[in-house]
This record gives C-alpha cells, structure tokens and sequence, in this order.
C-alpha cells in the first residue's frame, strides 16, 4: 500500500488538546516574553543567529539575537545574506545546521572501558541532556525529526541518547514565509505547512505572529503569554502566505514510483558522470537532518588500560566507510554517491517506511561544486509521466485566410544564399512554439513558404531562409523594419523529453540544422538533464557553414562533442572534409541507449540511419523532419501528403519507426 | 658537503670535532683548529639542507607569503609571520587598529613564552644539571621538567585562540587577522596566566641558582628600541655602538655575507664588517629599561645585570626575565582586550620595496621584498637572528677554546656545545644547524 | 620478590632532512603526555631534544623533512635498513614540503639566485618525498603533523591495534565543529573537501580558506574543484597556484599545478645584496688583534667539570663517509 511520502507511521503521538485547534495572536515585541518564559522553565532556547556569514542556529537569550531584517539566497553551491528593510524575524529559509545538532550531536561519549590484567569493566559515557528549546523549527525540519524518529528509536532497537535528547527538546515550529530556489519540501510532501510534530507553530506577519498549539505543554506555554484571538484576517494573511510558498516551489521532483525507477537504473551510466563532479567530500550527508551514520573512535592511554569511545559523525562518502580488514565495499566515488542518493530516495522506504529526503535543499546548497539533486534524480530516473511531450501550443492565424503581421527587427546573411531574419513585435504564440515547429511565411503577391523557426528568444523568433526561388528570395531581401505575415506555430517537434538522461546525436546538413538549432538550445540550457551529447554538421563548403560564430563557441565547450565537415574545401579550410557520417561512422560510442535527431537533404538523412543503425541506435529512437511541398500547413490542401501522412501536420518530426518503409522511398 | 676542504693539519695542530650539536634547532657543525692553545681557524659548516625560501616567495602573493615564510621554522613561525607582515603594510601604507596591534603583541608573546621555554627547559637547563636531555632529567627533576611543560603549554594556547594552532597560525593576515577571539576566549586563558607568570618567577630563581662558567667578553648588541615598549613589532634597530636606523633600513647598517663551507649565509655590520650579537641579551642590554615592571624588578633582584650583559652563559637568565615579561604583558593585554570593530581593514597591493625587522624570541629578524605591478613578490630577502649572530658565536667559540683544551675530548665537546646553546641558535631558519668540530691535529 | 611485569620499552628515533623542525615540535608540544611517552618508549635519538645519539636499531623511526641533498638520500637507505617501522611525518616527509615546488623548475637556478657562490652549496635539483628512497611502513600527514594523530600512532603501536587515523575531507571535520562552508557561504576559496581531515578544520573556523597543509584526501577530485574554481571566475593560474602550497607535489595536486600552470609566475630572481665568498675576513683574523669585542679570557681560568656529564660517549656522526667522522 503506498505511503504518502514524507509521513512517518510511527512516533511520537499526539494529544487531543482542548483549545488546540485555537488560533491566537502574538505582538511581535511579545515574542521575547516567549523567550523569557522557556528560559524561566529552565530551559536553553536554540533558535537562528547570524554567525559567519550563515543563519546557524545557536543559544539566544533575547529576540535581538535573531537575524531580524535579513534572509538568505541560495543555489547550488552558493549561499549569500541580504539585507532586508523590514523587521521580519524568520524571513529566510534554512542554513547550514540542523537541530540533529542537539538531538543527534557530532561527539558523544559512549563507553568507558578498563583493563585490569585479565579483568575488563564498562561504564557507559551517557551525557545528561539540558533542556532546551528549539524555536524556529521549520516543516521540513519537523518532517527529518520525525524521520530520525522512526529511525532512532522507532524500530527494535533504541538509541537511548537520541531519545533522551529528543525528549528534553521544546518543539516551536515556523511557517516559512519564503522559500529558497533550492526548496523543494512540496514535491516530498513535508511542507510548507505544519500540521504536526511541534507543541507550538508560529506564522510571521507583519505585526506579529499567528499562534497555534499542538501539544499540552504547547497549550500550557501559550496559557502565560499576552495573547489576542487570532482575527479572520490574521488567520487568512497567514493562509495566503504559505500557499504563496508552496506555489514558489512548484513540483520539482515528481515522487510517484521513484522507488522502484530509482532501484531499476542500478547500472546508469549517468552515475559516472556524477562521480566526475562529487568531491566525496560528505558536505551532503553533514548538512543532511536525516542522515544518522556514525563510527565510534577510541582513545586510550599508551597501555590501552583505559579507554573512552566516542561516537562521531560519519558518512557512506568517506572511503573508510566500507572497510573491512582486507577490503573496500564501496570504494569507487561513484558507488558511494549511489549508495547515498538510492538510501536517501529508494531503500529508505524499505527500511523505514518514508523517504529519507525532507526537501530541504541544504545539500544543494552547501554542495562545494552544486550537486543537485533533483537534476539528479529527474536525469538518472525521470518520471514516466515525462515520457509524453507536452501540448503543443495553439497557433495563431491557422487558416490561410489569415496571418499575424511580424517586423524584421534585424537580417543576418549566413551564406550567399541564406539568411536569418530576427522577427520582433509578433503574437506572442510563436514565442511558445517548440523546436521543431514552423511557420508558414507570406509576403503580398508572393505564395507562401514553411520556414522552420530558427531560434526562440525570450520577445523574438528567428527565420532561417534559403533563396532557393523567387519566394525565398524576396524574403532575404527585406530589410529591418519590413513587415511581413505569419501562421503559426505549426507542425510536431522534436520529443526533447524522450531524450531525458540519455545520450543525444544530432546529424544535421545544411540548412539542416536551422529546424535542430532550437533543439539544441533547449539541451544546452539544461544540459545535465542529458548524458553524451555529439553533434555532427555537414556543408557543401565552409562558405556554406550556418550559424558560423555559434558553431565556434559550442566547439570550445567541453561538455558537448561537436564534429564539423565540408564536403569540399580550399586550402584554406584546416577542418574536416568529407561527407556527415563519415565523422562518425567509425566512432567507437555506442548508441544503444541514445537517441538520435536527423535533419537534411533526403539523401544524406537515409545514409545517416543506416550508420546510426549500425552504432545501435534503434528506429524508435531516430527522428528525423520531412519536407514535402505545403501550401496551407495544416492538412487540408492535400499537397504534403506522404503515405498516411500529412506532413504539415502529422510532422513534419517523425520518428523513423512511424515511417516505416516510407522513409526514402520514392515516388511515395 | 661541498666547500673547500680545510687545510690539511700541520705539526703541532689540533683539531676539535664536536659531533651533529644536539639540543639546538637545525643541523651543522663548528670546526676548529687548534695549535699550542691558540685558534687557527674557525669554520661553521651548516649542512642543513637550504630550502630556498627566497624563491618560494616569488610570484605569490602577500597573504601566501604569510603561511609560507613561516615555515621557516617550526619554533618561531609568529615572528617570520610578523616581519612579513609589518613589511607588507609598511609598504602600501596599510594602517591597522590599534586593538589589532595589540593582539599581535599578544600573538608575540604566546610564542616567546613558547620558545623561551622550551630552551630554558628542554634544550638548556640540562647542559647545567649535567644531563643529555629533558627527559633524562624529569627522571630526577620531574616537577622541573613539568614546570617548564606548563609555561611552554601556556604559550602554545595563547597561540592557538589567536592562531588557531601553536605551530604555523592561520589568522594572521595583512590588514590585521582572519579572525579576531571573543573576551570570553582570552578569559579562559587567565587562571592559567597566573599560574605562569608565578611558574616564571620560578623560572628567574631556578635559572639564578646555575653554575655558569666565567666568561666576560663584552659584545656589540643590536636590537630594536621603541619609546615606551619592550620590542615585538616597532622600534628602531640600534647597537650598543652607536647605530640607529629605521626597522625598514636594516640593509643601510648591515650586510650578509656568503661563507666558504656553510649553506647558510653570515651577517656583519656594513662598512667595517663587524659581528653582532642579537637577541634576549641584546634586548635586556638595550632596551631593559622598557621591561614589564614585574619583569625588570625580579631582573634587578637576580643581581645578574651586569653579567647578562657581558657573559653570554647568562642568557638563560635574559631568556627567564622575558620570559615573566612576556607572561605579565601578555596578563594585562587579556585584561583589557575589547575586540576590534572589524578584524582586518582592506587593502590594496602597491610595487615597491617592503621591508620591516621584528624581534624574534631569539633576536632580530629582517624581511625585504620586492613587489611588482601585479602586487606579487619579485624578490625576497630574509635575515634570521641565528644568522646574524654565527659572526659571534664563532668569535666567542675562538676565545672560549683554548680554555677547554686541556680538559678531557668530551668533556670540551660538552662544554663547548653548551657555549653554542647559549645563543640558543635556531639554524632551521637559515638552512643553519650547528654541530662543532674541533679538529685535533696531532 | 617482585618480577617487573612493565613490557620492554620500545626504542623510538626521531631523526630530521630539510624541514621546519615543527612536526618533532609536535611531539615536544605532548607537554603532560610527553612525559608518559618517554616511560613507554626509550627515545634513543631525537636530536633536537637530547645529546643521546643512536645509529639504531630503532623500534620506531619517526622520519621529518624531505630529502634534498645526496648525504641525506643515502642517509635515509641507511636508516631504514635500521628501522623496524618506518614512520614519516609532516608535509616535507610524505610530499616533499613547500621546498618542493623546485621540482618545477631549475634548482639551478635557485641556488644561484640565492647564493652569490653558488658552487659551495650542496643541494639536489628536488626535494622528494622519502618515500621515493624507501619503503615507509606509514605516514602522518600535516604542516605540522597533529598531536594527537601522534599520540594515537604511538599508543597504537604500543598496544598492538591500527592506528584510527580516520580517512576523511576537512569538511567533515568543518562540519563536526559547527563551522558554516566559508567556500558556499562566501566564494573564498577552500581546499577542504579535498583534503585530508587531522587538523580540526582550523582555517574554515578562522575565517580563511584551507590550504591544504594535510595533502591531497582518497579519491580528491581536484580536477571537479579546480572546474567549479574557474566557472565561479577565478583565472586558471590562480587556481593552479591554489594547489602550489606545501603538499603541492603529491598527486593530483601536482598534475593541478602543472596543468593550470600555477607556477608560471615564479621564475628565480636574483638575491639582492649578498657578498660572495671571501669578500670580508674569517672571524678568526678579525678577531686577533681586535679589540673592539674584548680580548681572549685568561686561558688558566678554571673550568668547573659538569657535575654529571652526558652518558656514552658516541658522538655517532649521521654522515658515512665524512673525513673528520669519528666513530
């Protein structure tokens, strides 16, 4: 039976409490007298501080401690304070600590041995815990205490001193009022709502702060403070505000059947690639609330008649980890990251019945190189859901009876006899076209062409045009500032998504690669949701090479292999010379789990399957866009008609396997 | 080794070999020869193996000059690091909080304390007792040892909440540290401090009560002199004769000078080419009078002034009273540390020269580079106090030799092993280490 | 009658090539437990601290500094033979020490730019890790070394069990201690997480990024570090410099400051104002006759023999070969 990710089965229950369900006020001022009563009951208040550049939690006497007019912005591998100029006390999200630091600290003694001659004696080295109170605990936090819990000391076995800890601790949550772009509590389901685990849950407005119970003690707490009844305003600010938060955060990682997708990519090549970037430097597992691995270290006398073993943090990255006498079970860096990001997602589940993972982004954050790992888990194990690509956006002006009006904001000639035109000022549709699609082009008095879109920009699209006629050519002769009609987006794309974490060949020839380009500038804005991209171009001549800058900077990236050749060349030409395939006929990468986009004269795409074929690249995994003469681009004039196909508007991006025998055959 | 070997022993000479010297820092060896009681030559051969240190630097940068130069030397690496520094700020014109002049003060402090125990106790004071080491000696004077153990410990932890560890510090950098300690750190440290300061009288009563040879030679002292400090990081250079220069023109009254034989390089007064002694000697010589007044009263009970002055046996003593100066300064520093409003103030490099001397613990230390458009180092000179004061050991070994010829070969060695140590010689810092040989030529 | 039933002491050396001294230091920085190691071991030679000399054989070495000279390098080869455990301890000892960053370039070089006559140096073109000589049983990292990874190898040896030398980043220790990552919190560059934890994280805790005084961890991908260095803008001779520190010649340290040519800046200069040899008098002629340091004292003043002079009289000399050696 699935469990709701996130949702321990066992813990600490909670209480009925009357009155529990009120919802009080408390004036911010008034939130030191919170302070003070903790601190009458005995108790060490542990709550955010400002120290070293990090929100770190630490003991305060006085609300003056807490980083009021400050909050936090975080990304992979980055962590900045900013200033802010409004009062707000817990306007930020979560830093490098955690409260395992007092509920499962770095150091604690163990055992006291003795040897006496042949006599050996044990003391135990328990620590009494001080009773403290943690304020400012956040839902995700909730969610790793009551995950280490679970592990802890809900199983046969209990760890006496976390659950000593654990019991002398004061629980008062936070409501974040803001997320991180490295949050992701929403999509495991611990946030950004509390709904249990604390004995007192603060929402921060700005005049002060919504007050609920969860607890007696909780209930017994509030009975002591100057409260007011919380107003419907109050309630539904606070409301609104979290629901800002979980809307912030989005759904990043789909959870659904990640077990069993994350268990069934054992062998994924993508583990290399991580292990190329982790450190082994176990930041990760340090900052994780959840992680609870630990060793025990010895420290004797020069006789070994005494002895103290200390239990101290550690972690499935640290080589000794796995070490038994005479060997390593995970020595490889790749293994180790394995091991922790299946635990931490996959056998969690098995073990303790809820992920391992609260989303609260800290080893994102704290990674030394950016790590991240939703990009890991979507690469390595993506949701089936992906696999269908996303609707296609409406077109505008679909009949031939109309077309939007476009400007040529500027012209770039590619070749003699190719240009691109960069069109501004147009229907915002066109800007949601996919790669793949295009446009049916007209000038008065001129028919009208399908131009593949070249290029989406965030307020333009670009045209890639070939005075191959009349037509064409009048197109390339506008100049900036002309007008011209559009229709569109029209036609299938590329299924970017078939191709999430595995390898990616674009073949292209020509003004081939127009249609491809804004496919790869999808990959390259996400590129390490892909493994191996190779990307092989061929042009009559160098003159004839499209997009020539661009080519040149993605041949410096390290990240993509990019193959360039002409069919024939000058002496000036210091590159390759010779047909596309043959950059890569004789590679030695292997395809069989790639997929492969081909766009070109026909010829040059038939040759280009059958060596792809031969690299193991399937005819379900090779698409490739079609030309066939279009009139209205959108199936009812009859003239791209290829089998049972419309080109227009059944493609003009096939994959090879709904071709069938039609692909190259001709007269068809 | 390489150098040129030493004449070949004629008629009625001696040579005098003492072995690898043992309980100084570092590696080499003294050779003398000898005829009919007088000294024919003297010559020092320092086989520690140079590490180029005036290389390393070139090309880095200020701050990673910093954790470089002090690896010269593991005993004193504050006063490589205090030199460097002062240099560098000397020369972009970085002006540093007084509160963080003062913790320099109290980062200097931490390692005389350190190194000034750990010769009086561990590399000294068994020369006196008639014992090879420290640990032979805790045998029969474990409360001694332990004593000496707890002061150099004090040093150490001192060291370690400015430094972050007593051996190579971490914090200091131009402009001021890393990182400054909170009041309640320093607070730690006072019970501890109270204990050391009385542990350092001790130290002045136990040093008073040896048995040093008589041997008065009066010597030219040079070290710095401040207006109102005894000397860490300001002051001028000045001798007992006369010299008077700025920290930064150390090269105008000085020079080094390469020696046949030895890895390490020798100083000498410029223009007449004179040795120099530097040092604790020195300082009490020079700049007593500035001595914390705990320390110059309990100096004056010894009774030993004037011996300190003249008998370099007696630098234990010098040692020990600054030893309690650096104990009680560094007391009152604690006692009214409030933390700087920011722990270093920025800076920007400028090319020029950047030169600067500190008092090591075991004397004067000068630090020259040249610093190029980039703001890194182009060039460096480095003058350790050990090899300033080589001129003068090797002075007073040919003056002290003929006085032990006639006693038994290891009992000369010995005896004149413990002349060397009481320069307490640090040869690590200038590729020097001394090990004597007295070449007996039959 | 009582049979002493207090084992054997085992004999411990410590022994010096070019270094700093600061790793014995760290044996002499014990201080209370310093004591109790000279009951449980019998140190027969450590130089720096007693007049005691022993050849061997030893128990334990504990070998300091890089080899950088021909006496030392067969020095070493004779040590061992001598050594049931050979330990090295310190950065000069397993990788060569800052005074490795010649290995880049012409010792030559530098000798003449520090030295006006040059020929009366002896030094080889490297200074080398001893392990390239000899076979080490096991290694202490460190600028220094730490204290108490000494006392645990010493306490391990003698009571019989491995050493707990926990083989792990500094970020794990950054960590342990509560430090926030001064790398993510505030781009200053930290060799942390490639680095091998023993010194507590101290540089993180004072505000200043690791340099890497305890060399290259297991498996450090320096060459992922360096990347995120130059993505976040810094120049890749910077970040080669970033790893030319003191245990910059051990891999992959070495192939980060080669390949990111963090060195290329630091090509010899000549030593300003140093007299060559023989530009001023021996002490000695400067001495007779002078009278400006004071004359000679009265040779027929009586010296006090030492109340107790130091045991044995083998003044072992470290250098085979030596003419002026006595044995």
């Amino acid at each position: 039976m699935p469990v709701p990710p996130g949702v321990a089965t066992s813990g600490p229950a909670s209480t009925v409490v009357p009155g529990a369900s009120g919802r009080w006020f408390l004036a911010r001022p008034n939130l030191q007298l919170l302070v003070d009563q903790l601190r009458a009951d005995g108790r060490t208040v542990i709550a955010p501080t400002l120290a070293d550049g990090a929100i770190v939690y630490d003991e305060i006497t006085s609300i003056a401690e807490l980083p009021g007019g400050w909050t936090d912005a975080q990304a992979p591998g980055s962590y900045r304070l900013a200033p802010r100029d409004d009062g707000r006390l817990f306007h930020y999200t979560v830093g490098p600590t955690s409260w395992k630091r007092w509920t499962f600290p770095p150091r604690v003694p163990m055992i006291d041995g003795r040897r006496d001659g042949a006599a050996v004696t044990f003391e135990p080295g328990r620590e009494l815990p001080t009773r403290l109170a943690f304020l400012g605990v956040r839902a995700c936090e909730l969610a790793a205490l009551r995950i280490q819990d679970r592990v802890l000391v809900g199983g046969p076995y209990v760890d006496g001193d976390y659950q000593s800890r654990r019991a002398s601790a004061l629980v008062i949550a936070v409501e974040c009022s803001t997320a991180s772009s490295t949050c992701f509590c929403t999509s495991m389901g611990t946030g950004p709502e509390v709904h249990d685990g604390h004995d007192l849950v603060l929402t921060e407005l700005d005049e002060g702060f919504l007050v609920r119970a969860g607890s007696m003690a909780g209930s017994a707490l509030l009975a002591r403070l100057p409260l007011t009844v919380a107003s419907v305003e109050e309630i539904y600010a606070a409301r609104e505000q979290v629901a800002a938060v979980a809307a912030a955060i989005g759904d990043p990682v789909p959870t659904t059947g990640l077990h069993d997708r994350l268990l069934a990519q054992v062998d994924s090549p993508r583990w290399d690639r991580v292990a190329e970037r982790c450190l082994t430097c176990t930041s990760c597992t340090m900052v994780c609330p959840t992680c609870f691995c630990t060793s025990v270290v010895q420290r004797s006398d020069l006789d070994g008649t005494a002895s103290t073993g200390e239990r101290v943090w550690d972690s499935c990255f640290s080589l000794g980890f796995a070490k038994v006498a005479g060997g390593n079970f995970r020595s490889r860096p790749r293994d180790r990251y394995r091991q922790w990001l299946t635990h931490k997602f996959a056998t969690w589940i098995d073990q303790f019945e809820s992920f391992g993972c609260v989303g609260c982004g800290r080893c994102i954050t704290w990674c030394p190189v950016g790590i991240d790992v939703r990009e890991e888990l979507m690469a390595i194990a993506p949701p089936l859901e992906l696999g269908v690509e996303p609707a296609p956006a409406a077109p505008v002006a679909a009949s031939p009876s109309e077309y939007r009006v476009g400007r040529v904001r500027s012209v770039r000639h590619e070749t003699a006899d190719t240009t691109t035109l960069v069109i501004g000022d147009l229907d915002p549709a066109f800007l949601a076209g996919h790669p793949g699609q295009f446009a049916m082009v007209d000038l008065p008095a001129f028919p009208s062409l399908p131009i593949s879109i070249s290029r989406y920009r965030p307020d333009a699209i670009e045209l890639t045009i070939r005075a191959a006629g009349p037509a064409s050519t009048a197109l390339t002769r506008l100049k900036p500032g002309a007008e011209l009609g559009m229709r569109g987006p029209l036609g299938s794309s590329w299924p970017l998504e078939r191709a999430a974490g595995r390898d990616v060949i674009i073949v292209t020839g020509g003004i081939g690669l127009a249609p491809l380009r804004p496919l790869i500038d999808a990959i390259m804005a996400q590129r390490r949701r892909f493994g191996d991209v190779r990307i092989y171009y061929g042009a009559r001549t160098p003159h004839d090479l499209l997009y020539a800058d661009e080519i040149e900077e993605l041949t410096q990236r390290p990240d993509i292999e990019l193959g360039v050749t002409v069919d024939r060349a000058g002496p000036e030409w210091l590159g390759r010379v010779g047909v596309v395939t043959q950059l890569f006929d004789q590679a030695q990468w292997d395809g069989s789990g790639a997929v492969a986009f081909v766009c070109g004269p026909e010829r040059m795409m038939q040759v280009t399957v059958g060596v792809l074929a031969a690299h193991g690249i399937t005819s379900d995994r090779v698409y490739v866009t079609l030309e066939r003469h279009m009139q209205c681009g959108i199936g009812l004039c009859g003239h791209c008609q290829m089998g049972k196909y419309f080109i227009c508007r059944d493609g003009p991006v096939f994959s090879l396997a709904s071709l069938g025998g039609i692909f190259g055959r001709e007269g068809v | 080794m390489q150098g040129a070997e030493m004449a070949a022993p004629s008629a009625g000479e001696r040579r005098y070999t003492v072995g690898y010297l043992t309980r100084v820092e570092g590696e080499g060896s003294l050779l003398l020869r000898v005829r009919d009681g007088d000294v024919l030559e003297a010559r020092f051969k320092i086989f520690e193996a140079p590490r180029y240190f005036e290389q390393l630097v070139v090309g880095r940068t200020p701050d990673e000059v910093i954790d470089i130069v002090a690896r010269i030397c593991g005993i004193c690496p504050v006063a490589y690091q205090m030199s460097a520094v002062h240099a560098f700020e000397d020369c972009f014109g970085v002006a540093i909080e007084p509160a963080v002049r003062t913790l320099r003060r109290l980062l200097y402090c931490g390692e005389w304390i350190e190194s000034h125990a750990l010769h009086i106790y561990l590399l000294h004071a068994p020369d006196f007792l008639g014992y090879p080491s420290a640990l032979a000696m805790a045998a029969d004077h474990r409360d001694v040892v332990a004593r000496g153990l707890a002061i150099k410990k004090l040093g150490n932890e001192i060291l370690e909440v400015l430094g972050g560890r007593a051996i190579h510090p971490v914090s200091v950098r131009v402009g001021g540290f890393s990182r400054v300690p909170r009041r309640a750190e320093l607070e730690a440290l006072r019970p501890a401090l109270d204990d050391a300061v009385r542990m350092a009288r001790d130290t002045i009563d136990f040093v008073t009560g040896l048995d040093a040879p008589e041997f008065d030679r009066p010597m030219r002292y040079v070290a710095l002199r401040h207006a109102s400090e005894y000397p860490f990081n300001d002051g001028r250079i000045v001798s007992s004769d006369g010299i008077d220069v700025a920290p930064t023109r150390w090269d105008d009254a000085f020079v080094e000078v390469q020696v046949e034989g030895t890895n390490a390089l020798h100083a000498r007064t410029a223009g007449e080419h004179q040795v120099y002694l530097v040092g604790p000697a020195a300082r009490v010589a020079l700049a007593g009078d500035r001595l914390h007044p705990l320390a110059a009263a309990a100096l004056a009970d010894t009774g030993l002034v004037e011996r300190v002055r003249s008998n370099i046996y007696w630098s234990i003593a010098a040692r020990a009273v600054e030893l309690l100066h650096a104990l009680a300064e560094a007391r009152d520093i604690i006692d009214a540390y409030r933390p700087p409003a920011a722990p270093r103030v920025a800076w920007e490099p400028s090319p020029g020269r950047a030169a600067w001397a500190t008092e090591a613990p075991r004397g004067l230390l000068f630090h020259r580079y040249e610093v190029d458009a980039q703001g890194l180092i182009a060039a460096a000179q480095i003058v350790p106090p050990t090899s300033q004061n080589q001129g003068a050991i090797e002075a007073d070994l040919v003056a002290f030799a003929p006085r032990v010829l006639a006693l038994p070969h290891d009992e000369a060695q010995h005896r004149i092993e413990q002349l060397v140590r009481s320069y307490d010689p640090c040869i690590s810092c200038a590729t020097h280490f001394l090990d004597l040989q007295i070449e007996e030529v039959p | 009658m009582v049979v002493s039933t207090t084992p054997a002491r085992l004999r411990l050396g410590i022994v010096k090539f070019a270094s700093c001294d600061g790793c014995q230091l760290s044996l002499l920085d014990l201080e209370d437990e310093l004591l109790d190691v000279a009951e449980r071991f019998e140190v027969v030679e450590f130089a720096e601290a007693s007049s005691l000399r022993s050849r061997g054989p030893y128990d334990v070495l504990l070998v300091e500094g890089s080899i950088s000279t021909a006496d030392q390098a067969a020095e070493i080869i004779e040590l061992r033979e001598q050594a049931r455990l050979l330990l090295t301890i310190g950065a000069c000892a397993n990788a060569g020490g800052i005074q490795a960053l010649r290995n880049w370039t012409s010792e030559q070089a530098f000798r003449a730019a520090v030295y006006p006559s040059p020929d009366y140096i002896d030094s080889l073109a490297t200074a080398t890790p001893v392990s390239e000589h000899v076979t080490v049983d096991a290694s202490l990292p460190g600028c220094p070394i730490s204290g108490g990874q000494l006392r645990e190898v010493l306490a391990s040896i003698a009571i019989g069990r491995r050493p707990q030398i926990r083989e792990e980043s500094v970020c794990v220790e950054c960590k342990r201690r509560g430090t926030p990552c001064i790398l993510v919190s505030s781009g200053v560059p930290c060799l942390g997480p490639v680095t091998q934890a023993g010194c507590g994280a101290i540089c993180p805790a004072f505000g200043r990024g690791c340099y890497a005084c305890f060399g290259p961890k297991e498996a450090a991908n320096t060459a992922s570090l360096g990347d995120a260095f130059v993505g976040a803008g810094r120049a890749p001779t910077e970040v080669g410099r970033l790893f030319a520190g003191f245990t910059a010649y051990a891999e992959p340290f070495r192939t980060q400051v080669t390949e990111r040519r963090g060195l290329e800046r630091s090509a010899p200069f000549g030593r300003p104002s140093v007299l060559p040899v023989g530009a001023v008098p021996p002490v000695a002629d400067v001495m007779r006759g002078a009278g400006t340091a004071g004359g000679p004292a009265d040779p027929a003043a009586p010296i006090t023999p030492a109340g107790r002079s130091k045991a044995g009289g083998t003044r072992a000399r470290r250098r085979a070969g030596d003419p002026d050696a006595r044995r």
